[in-house]
């Protein structure tokens, strides 16, 4: 753990912040009693969860048939929007792990939101393998466990990597999000009272800010940031060889792993952004989530934009450059056939919106920011929408083409599964403290005898 | 089971019915009391098969068949390889009346009319009622269809004692052909064709592959005729016609004639076969002046196109077909003389047709008795009218008033075992057993009988009887008995008289030789003679005919290549959703038009138009085909029935609706081809239930080619379409060979270290498809659904591309085109699951549920898949079929759902799984068949022989162009063929598939462009 030098308050990461007991303050205060707003908000999202619940019970009940996947395209939106949440999972632990690990001043204010959001789309994704295959009731088949027949799954299968790089991805970040909340809902108990309090006494382990503590902290936060950051690489890697390891024209690509990694950065800023905008506004956070951490997690959607804008145009460039007939008709198909407009939706929005920011003035305004990150979320849904869907109606058998359309259930799943996501990510705004205030405290400068006599008094939570 | 009384009775029970193999099934009687299956009956061994022999009749061809029964229940219907027409092949059609024989929605006993409704009555009431209002009736008409020999002389007989008259009416009837073959030899008959004879054939749009006379025997001649020999040689097709059926489909050159035009064609190659006419006899003035300088305008097609026809005729032995039901319009009949004129200079009489040894003894009147009974019945002099094996308030058109006729008879009795269109507004229906629960017999050429024998008891749902012992029973009421109490015994009667014609000793031992075999030689069949061509009788007029209405564009309405006519095969969801092997479309009807003239109306595939004539109009979507003339709209028949069953009911329209019903002069025939039409787009879009995703190959080695030329040469075919060396990008940089021993037999790849293998000595089972000789018939198909318990899914499922087939008849053009005469290249290719040595579907799934089996199988294990669907996706074929829903209850999922309601349940092959949601499955090889060898194989000691195996596909394609086997024994014939010149696997050069699907490439008159596959 780093600690904080004397800097002018100019260069400060938080100029606005003038006391520690402000940030403890400012950052428990959505923990008091929710607004009409947010009631609003989680009765929206426990209707979207009610609108996944029934449209999978349709699908359980008739058959996967109600989906509009059809032979030869037999993965459409789920996969999609499976990709889609594993790719936001991303950048929580990117921020988290990586970045403190490289000692980047500006996670701290954002890295709370983004792990939960990690977390939280990890079960968001965990749920669409079990959505997509036919016959759920088997779907624990798919997991290694011993049985009196002797069968395991197939360890050759791309899909059975994947049960283990998102369980294995949903423990870990799982576990990393929890322990960096420990000394702020130590925090949260010393102010909460009633049942709050119990709830928090009991999560917090009893943490009371001891030296002790601190390092034993500090050495597990380390080693699990060092744990869990192969994982960001590994478990989009993992997921992109579902396509890359088949045969599939259009997936059939070793750009794949740094392909989908980049994307999934690229999709995960992006949704911080999306989460944080409105939260900040909310909650008066703007001293805490200032323009500075937006411009640098806009340079960081800049650079993986221009990852992911590169690899699209090498896969065209491989696909005629192979003189191949099926990879050139597969991408010729992508841009010209009957779903162009998924794939424009995709290049536009992936490729030249985020051009834009290279503006200053673009990433140090927010609207702009949000605008943009709204238009990038799009357009890596339709990423995955595009390589998935595209690929398969246009394969080597032109007798078997075929067009797939999404049904009604499908969009409802998709729909909900967004819901359950912000089910979720309500309940951690108001009973966790949305910015880490024990790391915040310590970027912000030290604070002195004269100003600090009220402040340094009874933040047991703090270092 | 300690009381002995009650064994013995439970004995006496089954005795009845097994006393002989054929007996079994004929028996009316219930067994009262429940009986545990203690002491099985002697034929009955739970979980073997036992097989009768029978005789199909679905159509006039009657193609012998072996029929599989499994505890007592039809599961399977096959060719009987020792009939001489089915040769153990079998069509679609055959394969679809075991859903006839458990049609859900058959009549569950005799139904009397009660005002709107129908009631039951017992058979006695039926058959006194019968009796009583027949003697009372005075003049009555029995309308008939095809019926088997001795019913139908039966049926004459009944109503000659009862003053009643016999209509037959078949709206696909030959009559054109038969009144042409009396007008130039003198012989009112249908010549025998040989089409394995000849080694250059033309067909005057004659859809024999499909619908003519007899699609499996000329099936199977065709194929012999057009594949390629050993020694390279290969007979030629020309199809002249306006539109490319099935049958023109499978030509190597196609004249695309104006509508009506044969004559002309056929007596311009007349005149360049014989020189000017030399020996045409009393026609040597006609053939002189058509010379093909002077049809060239009217015909549409070059001159030179016939005269090089007419010499590759004239170099024999050759053989023209002459127009059928088709293209029957008003010239029809002189259009067959002309034909029999070129066949007659050709001097193919004697040798590929006889007419001394013809085909179809039935009598095929035209539309003319019919017509004539329309208006008996409107005017009121008809007392009662009986119906049995024909629709004719289907089969006619609107126009013809029989509706309205029929319906005023004042006592009208349907024997339809099924709801039809006629039967629809009966007052008394008796409802008739099925082919296979009934006696009967059948000859299909002269000399040749078969027996149908039942191969089961009637299906107890429906408390049926049938019509031979109806009308024996109310002759009998009416005082007038024939002999015999049944119609076995009246068979068995008629059967002795053809035991001492056929020169038995034993007319017993006669009997159950033919019910064993299925088929009995009664005489000798006349040697071929030529004959002479006589005086015409009749003015004939070659020219082409005139079209009713305006405009350019002529309405050709022509039997389905699936239903025929479709007045009473509709209700079958195995024909409903079995892709038309031109169209590739199901369930609906289609609308015909050349790409040009689609473009020219500004509609596309799936547009709905509106055609009208002025006897009708019908709407239904589009379908552009550049294999039709511009000027040429075409319907299929088959569809649009109102009261035929669950599953036919709203299907497409009846495209008869817009025909006047006139017969033609000569023959009587009911014309199809006489009017033109008008069409209108209707602003409406339904898409089409295709299973075509593209008709072309995009330069893919799918379905590559060979010409004929350079076969056998060192550069010639087997080079085509290959890409040299599969290659490999190396880590270090640079592209290395990548080994592809992949020749079946290789199996497995060297190197493999997944999966249990088997040693050298384990078969590996193998597959050849002889492209050059598959006519795309799809009798594969419905072999395979029938055999697998291979669902229907309905049409909203095709719609959406989840057909479950699992032989999907590929269809590609290479070149069609309508615009002039010249060479004509569709490609067909079953595709099935290759069974890969390295199998893309195989490493994906995550759960094990698809493997290779030690010898060479890729199998799918239905209880394991969980439905991830990865397999389908990385299949490169996408042979691979999924359950999107459970298309196996008795009740559908979803309205519009494929479903097997009771009893169409009784036909499932008990030796396959039948599959539910959410599992995939695909082609397995019929695995259960080559087990069941294995284990014979084992139990008693030997080893299985090449071609014991045989699966349904193979077993039912009457084109032969199927083996299997076990490729490492080099002398199989599979093994031999999959190592010929142009065996080649698809896809294999560019993905490494290694299939054990060896596909042998058509082979083509025409040059096959290099680098084109």
């Amino acid at each position: 753990m780093s600690t904080a030098t004397e800097v002018p308050r100019g260069a400060l990461t938080h100029p606005d912040i003038q006391s520690l007991e402000e940030v403890n303050r400012d950052v428990l205060r959505p923990l008091g009693r929710p607004g009409k707003g947010w009631w609003a908000l989680l009765g929206l999202c426990i209707a979207g969860i009610g609108l996944l619940g029934y449209s999978w019970s349709i699908q359980i009940f008739q058959g996967i048939g109600v989906t509009g996947l059809t032979s030869p395209v037999g993965w459409g939106v789920y996969i999609t929007t499976f990709v889609f949440w594993v790719g936001i999972a991303h950048s929580g632990t990117l921020i988290s792990a990586i970045l403190f690990l490289f000692r980047a001043p500006w996670r701290q204010s954002i890295y709370r939101a983004a792990e939960a959001m990690t977390v939280f789309a990890v079960m968001t994704a965990g749920l669409f393998p079990l959505i997509h295959v036919g016959r759920v009731w088997h779907a624990y088949w798919l997991i290694p466990y011993p049985n009196s027949r002797f069968l395991w799954p197939n360890f050759r299968s791309p899909l059975v990597w994947d049960v283990f790089a998102v369980t294995t991805y949903f423990t870990v970040s799982a576990v990393f999000f929890y322990l960096g909340t420990i000394p702020d809902l130590a925090a949260a108990r010393d102010g909460a009272i009633g049942l709050r309090k119990k709830l928090y006494k009991v999560i917090s382990l009893g943490w009371r800010g001891t030296d002790r503590e601190w390092h034993h902290f500090g050495k597990a936060y380390i080693f699990l940031a060092a744990l869990a950051t192969p994982l960001v690489l590994s478990v989009h890697s993992v997921v992109s060889w579902d396509f890359a390891v088949s045969i599939v024209p259009g997936w059939h690509a070793t750009i794949f792993a740094p392909y989908f990694v980049a994307g999934a950065i690229f999709s995960g800023v992006a949704m911080v952004i999306t989460l944080t905008v409105p939260l900040r506004k909310a909650f008066r956070l703007e001293a805490y989530l200032t323009t500075k951490h937006y411009d640098a997690m806009a340079k960081l959607c800049l650079l993986t934009s221009m990852i992911v804008f590169y690899a699209y145009l090498s896969e065209f460039f491989m696909a005629w450059y192979s003189g191949e007939e099926v990879e050139r008709a597969a991408f010729w198909e992508r841009l010209f056939g009957p779903y162009w407009w998924a794939t424009w939706t995709m290049l536009v929005c992936n490729g030249m919106v985020p051009v834009m920011l290279w503006f200053k003035r673009v990433r140090y305004s927010i609207p702009a920011l949000f605008a943009i990150s709204i238009f990038v979320n799009i357009g890596m849904w339709f990423e995955r929408y595009v390589i998935i869907v595209t690929s398969l109606h246009h394969e080597y058998e032109p007798f078997a083409w075929g067009v797939y359309r999404p049904s009604t259930v499908e969009m409802g799943i998709m729909v909900g599964s967004f819901a359950w996501f912000g089910f979720w990510f309500l309940l951690f705004t108001r009973l966790l403290p949305p910015v880490a205030i024990a790391e915040l405290k310590e970027v912000l400068p030290t604070p002195m005898r004269p100003k600090a006599t009220a402040g340094s008094v009874g933040q047991r939570g703090e270092r | 089971m300690t009381d002995g009384l009650k064994r013995r009775d439970f004995l006496k029970v089954l005795g009845a019915s097994g006393a002989g193999a054929g007996v079994m099934g004929c028996s009316t009687e219930k067994v009262e009391r429940l009986l545990p299956y203690v002491v099985p009956p002697e034929e009955v061994t739970p979980g073997v098969a036992t097989w009768y022999a029978t005789v199909c009749g679905e159509c006039e061809a009657g193609c012998g068949m072996w029929v599989r029964t499994r505890e007592g229940r039809v599961v399977k219907v096959e060719g009987n390889p020792e009939d001489p027409v089915s040769e153990g092949a079998l069509c679609s059609r055959g394969h679809s009346s075991l859903q006839a024989l458990y049609n859900p929605d058959r009549f569950t006993g005799p139904m009397l009319r009660q005002g709107e409704q129908l009631q039951p009555i017992s058979w006695e009431e039926a058959e006194q009622m019968l009796a009583d209002r027949l003697g009372a009736a005075g003049d009555y008409y029995l309308f008939t269809g095809s019926t088997g020999a001795t019913l139908a002389g039966l049926m004459s007989d009944f109503a000659g004692a009862t003053g009643g008259q016999v209509v037959r009416y078949d709206p696909l009837a030959e009559a054109p052909l038969r009144e042409a073959s009396r007008i130039a030899f003198g012989r009112d008959v249908v010549p025998w064709y040989d089409l394995e004879e000849a080694r250059f054939l033309v067909s005057f749009g004659a859809d024999f592959l499909e619908s003519w006379l007899s699609p499996v025997r000329d099936g199977r001649g065709f194929a012999r005729m057009s594949g390629v020999d050993e020694n390279g040689g290969k007979g030629r097709f020309a199809f002249v016609g306006s539109r490319l059926s099935l049958t023109g489909q499978n030509a190597d050159e196609w004249l695309p004639i104006q509508p009506g035009s044969e004559a002309l064609v056929a007596l311009a190659m007349a005149n360049v076969v014989s020189g000017g006419g030399g020996n045409a006899g009393p026609y040597r003035d006609i053939v002189a002046a058509y010379t093909p300088e002077n049809v060239a305008g009217v015909t549409g097609v070059d001159a030179e196109s016939i005269r090089e026809l007419g010499q590759l005729f004239a170099d024999g032995p050759s053989l023209a077909l002459g127009p059928g039901v088709a293209g029957l319009h008003r010239g029809a009949t002189a259009a067959n003389v002309a034909v029999a004129i070129l066949n007659s200079v050709a001097g193919n009489v004697g040798r590929t047709v006889h007419y001394d040894a013809p085909q179809l003894s039935a009598p095929s009147a035209g539309v003319a008795p019919m017509e004539e009974a329309i208006e008996a019945m409107r005017s009121g002099r008809v007392g009662a009218a009986l119906v049995h094996g024909s629709n004719p308030a289907y089969a006619l058109p609107a126009s013809s008033g029989f509706r309205e006729a029929f319906a005023s008879v004042p006592f009208k009795v349907s024997f339809a075992s099924a709801m039809d269109e006629t039967a629809a507004s009966a007052d008394l229906i008796l409802p008739d057993r099925h082919f296979l629960e009934s006696w009967g017999d059948a000859s299909s050429r002269p000399g040749k009988w078969a027996v149908q024998q039942p191969a089961m008891r009637p299906v107890p749902h429906f408390d049926s009887k049938q019509t031979g012992d109806v009308l024996l029973s109310v002759a009998t009421r009416m005082g007038e008995g024939f002999g015999s109490e049944t119609f076995y015994d009246h068979l068995r009667t008629r059967w002795a008289d053809l035991a001492v014609a056929a020169g038995a000793a034993d007319a017993e031992a006669f009997w159950h030789e033919t019910l064993r075999t299925g088929v009995a030689q009664v005489g000798t069949t006349p040697s071929g003679s030529a004959e002479a061509l006589r005086q015409p009788d009749r003015g004939l007029v070659f020219d082409p005919p005139a079209f009713d209405g305006a405009g350019d564009l002529h309405l050709m309405v022509y039997p389905s290549a699936r239903y025929g006519d479709g007045a009473l095969n509709a209700n079958r969801p195995w024909l409903q959703e079995l892709p038309d092997p031109v169209s590739k479309i199901t369930w609906h009807s289609w609308v015909e038009m050349h790409p040009n003239r689609a473009e020219a109306l500004g509609v596309r595939n799936g547009d709905v138009v509106v055609l009208s004539t002025e006897h009708g109009s019908i709407e239904a979507p589009v379908w552009t085909y550049p294999g039709i003339r511009e000027d040429v709209i075409a319907v299929p028949m088959g569809g649009g029935h109102t009261s035929a069953g669950r599953f036919a009911d709203g299907n497409g329209v009846n495209a008869l609706d817009l025909l006047p019903t006139e017969s033609e002069v000569l023959s009587g025939g009911l014309v199809h081809f006489v009017t033109k039409v008008d069409v209108a787009p209707t602003g409406r879009r339904r898409p089409l239930a295709t299973i075509a995703g593209s008709d072309v190959q995009s330069n893919r080695p799918i379905s590559p080619a060979v010409a004929l030329a350079s076969l056998g040469s060192e550069t010639g075919g087997a080079e085509e379409g290959e890409h040299g060396p599969l290659k490999e990008l190396q880590g270090v940089g640079g592209f290395v060979p990548v080994e592809t021993d992949g020749r079946p037999e290789a199996f497995p790849l060297a190197g493999a270290q997944h999966g249990e293998y088997g040693d050298e000595e384990t078969p590996r089972w193998s597959m050849a498809i002889d492209l050059d000789k598959c006519t795309g018939c799809s009798a594969c198909v419905t072999a395979c659904q029938a055999e697998n318990n291979v669902a229907w899914v309905g049409e909203s499922q095709v719609t959406m591309g989840r057909d479950m087939g699992w032989i999907r008849l590929e269809r590609y053009y290479e070149t069609v085109e309508a615009s002039h005469a010249g060479p004509v290249d569709v490609r067909f290719l079953p595709m099935i699951c290759q069974h890969c040595g390295n199998a893309p579907c195989e490493p994906v799934c995550p759960v094990f549920a698809t493997y290779h089996t030690p010898d060479g199988i890729n199998t799918q294990v239905y209880n394991r898949c969980v439905g991830t669907r990865y397999c389908l996706n990385n299949c490169p074929y996408k042979v691979r079929v999924y359950n999107w829903y459970t298309y196996t209850d008795e009740e559908p999922v979803r309205e519009g759902l494929g479903h097997i309601p009771e009893p169409l349940n009784w036909q499932l092959n008990p030796d396959v799984t039948v599959r539910e949601n959410g599992i995939m499955e695909k082609c397995s090889f019929c695995i259960h068949r080559i087990r069941k060898h294995q284990d014979r194989a084992a139990v008693e000691g030997s080893s299985i022989v090449d071609g014991q195996v045989v699966p349904a596909c193979q077993q039912s394609c009457p084109a032969e162009a199927i083996v299997f086997g076990n490729i490492r024994d080099t002398r199989s014939r599979v093994a031999l063929a999959s190592h010929g010149e142009r065996a080649y696997r698809v896809l294999d050069e560019l993905i490494n598939t290694q299939p054990a699907v060896t596909y042998l490439k058509k082979v083509t008159f025409h040059e096959v462009e290099s680098g084109e596959h």
